[in-house]
């Protein structure tokens, strides 16, 4: 079987964010976001994906680092229909359909193909929602099979089936049309999908939940430095005296850590990111390249790839409006690229 | 639910009885009352059957010396005849040629048993099962090829099914599916077909995708498959296993708990038709009148189930007492009461002793267990039945919800209520829709080490499954109250974030609302399971039910998914709590 991912979107819950950079391409972690699909894909036993990608489409292929054999397709048709069914032409058969803007446990794609592999003719995944249902896509159970709705229901349609290849106009009609063959399950594992900036931040938590401390031999970490559970620090990362990586926090390949810096609660400082001295980062990702100037206080945000921070800038983080947080906190917005001035104080929910 | 393996050899060398025998052990989770095999040789059909496990029987049978070049085996869980020798699987046709085994149920089984027993078949076992060798050997005297036999049995077959059958002189599998899982494995040296892919994946990888209305036959070099009198190209069917199959049982799901949550609806359907169709419980009905007072005794989740069932009755004008099974001992009864054991495993000891007790007390005694002829079952004057198919999440889930389904049922019965139970299946759907309330409310409930679950009128046995549940798998102490005894001590500890469950299933809704605010006056953070009228707590569930007799149908799942969901994100494993069994056999 071939899989179908799709990183078209325009990825409007991030703006403007995403008018820079392709949602699928941010990086979670030491990886982009549609490599965690990939590597889900692959550990259900694809081998072949085809990518449908906008004009942004380079962005999207240079941060994927599967092993896997893909086609990179620029969307055509409009809508996430006319994705669908440009990626479904390549593969011509049954296909596992993923969006790439997912992040979930691997087990959730193989899943899918444990209920395939039994006869089922489709399949769907279903998570539970709480927050800005209005966001997701929602089904609902009734009787032995599940109807598409817009409301009545808690359960999103969770970003990845298995599909026959037909014919449709509009994709979710073709979800109901073929609900009476096909077999759903909820999945209760790690998942998110990435719509809003939240998304990124709860994302770093997830996935940071379980983690252990490891501290790569090739990482240079002072010996004044304290380092607390749940910390990864890669290879080339630079941690200088008397910083506190408390944690949970990752610390990417030749990412700076300046001293007497704290980086706490479920931060990530990707690959080659600089954290000047005297600074605080707290429940934000800090994309590959960006810098934070000294004296800054960082929470609750997130900087895009190459954004530079001045000295002592301060994102204020309360009260915020949020879709789908869990708590309503919520700081900066920084896009990939953009520069903010030595001592701005920003605004909750501050865009740039 | 039944596991079914079928095991056609390709290479003589294969020991294919010890194959069956560990292919049969990982299928035991889908039923583990009776074992049998078949074996196909060149002299005709061996089938050795036993009631028990599949260790048990393998011994006692020595199955591991049977020969043959094609092999079926079965685990049963029963739902049509008790769990005995004669009516485990293989089942056999008058001459012995023709062997089937079955999972799931035929449902008009009984006119098709009428009409072959005219036409002077002779039958074994009181399975449904058994129709099926003796249609593939009618429609064969009249005349047709094997397969042609076995498509007409199959299409004259009403229900759910997946059949495997061998014939004595062919060396071949025949096979159909309509609902219950069917899936082949390629092997060199060995097609195996079987209800799950764990079961063949040490032997294999390659698999072949069996879907509803296939009906075919494996042989050595062929694999034949029809659906709707088309056939099949079998090449598109094919997969290479390439991911880690190995909890392919859970069916998607990432525990047993959350799947068993799920088949709620079927479970409470099976059983709420399971009663109707089942003679006794008009004599249950009959006896319960005539009683002078009704005894439920139980352990558990099964207990809280019996308490809600003993209120039900209570508002009735009838005298219900319900026990707590360890605790019989406080109980003298008398030969004009009638009994009432509950007990999901029927292997329950407290319960056992307390029926035994009981019955010397001259007390007549009715059962209700999830296991058919169970010890429960077995030391009852009557026996009723919950149908909700093997539960293996150690949490009670489906089967607290079936058995409040059986209970209601039977008080509907015994009082003349007139309650729509074909309504209960979309009730509990209802609730599984609002699934992610029950996970947010799960997720607040996991930061806490203590909770309160408060209930007026039937939501106090609601609420006690509630505060039992999360217990259970989350390890969070809860306790359960009649709200309006809160005021009397446990109110003492509620402090600022103290969380407070409130069960609502709408009456007394005035003073529950009134506990709310007595609640949340002392910081609590309060939580509703609200029945269509909110009680404005902090996080409140809505749930919308129609005819309020059928609120507990709403409430259970949610309760279940709340515990759920807090153990989950407690990183528990809710299908394996520490200390605690499925069943409990010792005192």
């Amino acid at each position: 079987m071939k899989a179908v991912v799709l990183a078209a979107g325009k990825g409007e819950g991030l703006f403007p964010f995403t008018q820079k950079e392709q949602k699928e391409s941010i990086t979670v972690l030491g990886k982009s976001v549609i490599s965690y699909v990939l590597e889900g894909i692959k550990k259900a036993g694809i081998r072949e994906a085809v990518v449908v990608v906008n004009e942004n489409g380079k962005q999207v292929q240079e941060s994927v680092n599967v092993d896997l054999s893909l086609e990179f397709v620029e969307q055509k048709r409009p809508g996430i229909t006319g994705a669908v069914k440009d990626g479904m032409e390549k593969v011509g058969e049954d296909f596992l359909l993923a969006f790439g803007d997912v992040i979930a446990d691997p087990e959730f794609y193989v899943s899918l193909m444990n209920i395939y592999a039994m006869g089922a003719r489709a399949v769907f995944s279903l998570v539970p929602v709480y927050e800005g249902l209005q966001t997701y896509g929602l089904a609902k159970i009734v009787g032995d099979r599940l109807e598409v709705v817009k409301e009545g229901s808690t359960l999103a349609l969770a970003g990845a089936y298995i599909l026959p290849y037909g014919d449709f106009d509009d994709l979710l009609e073709y979800f109901s049309r073929i609900s009476p063959m096909a077999k759903y399950f909820i999945w209760s594992g790690n998942w998110i999908d990435i719509g809003f900036p939240e998304d990124l931040i709860n994302a770093v938590e997830m996935l940071l939940k379980s983690a252990k401390t490891i501290v790569s031999n090739n990482a240079t970490v002072s010996k004044t430095a304290l380092i607390g559970k749940g910390v990864i620090i890669e290879d080339g990362a630079v941690v200088e005296d008397y910083a506190v990586i408390k944690g949970p926090a990752y610390i990417g390949r030749d990412a700076y850590v300046g001293s007497y810096s704290l980086v706490r609660d479920y931060s990530s400082i990707e690959e080659k990111a600089v954290v000047g001295a005297y600074c605080e980062v707290a429940h934000s990702l800090i994309e590959p390249y960006a810098e934070i100037g000294s004296k800054s206080y960082v929470t609750y945000s997130v900087i895009g790839k190459g954004a530079r921070l001045g000295a002592s800038v301060i994102t204020s983080n309360y009260p915020a409006v949020i879709v789908r947080g869990k708590v309503n906190k919520l700081g900066a917005l920084i896009s990939s690229g953009e520069n903010i001035s030595h001592g701005s104080v920003l605004p909750p929910n501050f865009k740039k | 639910m039944c596991g079914i393996i079928g095991i056609l050899s390709k290479d003589p060398s294969l020991p294919l009885a010890t194959i069956t025998y560990e292919c049969l052990t990982r299928l035991e989770y889908r039923g583990y009352d009776s074992v049998g095999v078949a074996a196909l040789g060149e002299k005709g059909i061996e089938v050795r059957k036993a009631k028990g496990s599949v260790e048990e029987f393998a011994k006692k049978y020595n199955v591991f010396n049977m020969r043959g070049e094609v092999f079926l085996g079965h685990t049963r869980w029963a739902t049509h005849g008790q769990p005995t020798d004669y009516n485990a699987h293989p089942h056999l046709d008058c001459s012995g040629s023709i062997a089937v085994i079955h999972n799931g149920t035929i449902r008009n089984f009984v006119e098709l048993k009428e009409e072959l027993i005219s036409l002077g078949h002779k039958f074994k076992s009181e399975t449904d099962t058994e129709v099926i060798p003796h249609l593939v050997e009618e429609f064969k005297k009249r005349g047709m090829d094997t397969f042609t036999a076995f498509k007409t049995a199959i299409s004259s077959l009403k229900g759910t099914y997946a059949v495997l059958a061998v014939v004595k002189g062919e060396k071949r599998i025949y096979f159909a599916k309509n609902f219950n899982p069917l899936v082949i494995g390629l092997g060199e040296k060995a097609i195996f077909i079987s209800s799950d892919i764990p079961s063949f994946l040490p032997y294999t990888k390659t698999i072949v995708a069996v879907q509803n209305g296939d009906v075919g036959y494996v042989s050595e070099n062929q694999i034949y498959i029809e659906n709707n009198g088309v056939a099949v190209d079998v090449r598109e069917r094919v997969h290479q296993v390439d991911w880690d199959a190995s909890s392919a049982s859970k069916e998607g799901y990432e525990h047993f708990m959350l799947k068993e949550i799920y088949e709620s609806p079927e479970a409470v359907m099976d059983t709420i038709y399971g009663m109707d169709s089942d003679r006794t419980v008009e004599e249950v009905v009959k006896r319960l009148e005539e009683s002078k007072r009704v005894i439920v005794v139980a352990a558990g989740t099964s207990y809280h189930a019996g308490l809600y069932f003993s209120m039900l009755l209570q508002r009735y004008g009838y005298t219900s007492i319900s026990v707590v099974a360890s605790e019989f001992y406080n109980v003298k009864t008398n030969p004009d009461d009638t009994v009432i054991a509950i007990s999901q495993s029927g292997e329950t000891l407290d319960v056992i002793l307390a029926i035994r007790r009981f019955k010397e007390y001259g007390s007549l005694v009715v059962s209700l267990t999830n296991v058919i002829e169970s010890a429960v079952a077995r030391e009852s004057d009557f026996k009723l039945y919950t149908r909700a198919g093997p539960e293996i999440g150690v949490a009670a889930t489906k089967t607290f919800t079936s058995q409040l389904g059986a209970l209601v049922y039977l008080w509907a019965k015994l009082v003349g209520e007139k309650v729509n139970l074909e309504k209960v299946g979309e009730v509990i759907r209802g609730s599984l829709n609002l699934s992610g309330e029950a996970r947010k409310v799960g997720e607040e409930l996991s930061k806490k080490e203590n909770a309160y679950y408060l209930g007026r009128g039937l939501g106090v046995p609601l609420a006690m499954e509630g505060a039992l549940k999360i217990k259970e798998i989350a390890y969070i102490h809860a306790e359960a109250y009649p709200a309006g005894e809160s005021k009397h001590g446990p109110i003492a500890l509620v402090s600022k974030g103290f969380p407070v469950v409130f069960v609502n299933t709408g009456e007394l809704f005035e003073e529950l609302q009134s506990n709310v605010q007595e609640m949340k006056a002392r910081g609590a953070v309060t939580f509703g399971i609200s029945v269509n009228r909110k009680l404005n707590t902090d996080r409140e569930i809505l749930l919308n039910v129609e005819d309020e007799r059928l609120n507990p149908f709403a409430v259970a799942p949610i309760i279940q998914l709340i515990a759920y969901y807090a153990s989950v994100s407690r990183g528990l494993n809710p299908d394996r709590p520490r200390n605690l069994a499925k069943t409990v056999t010792v005192e």
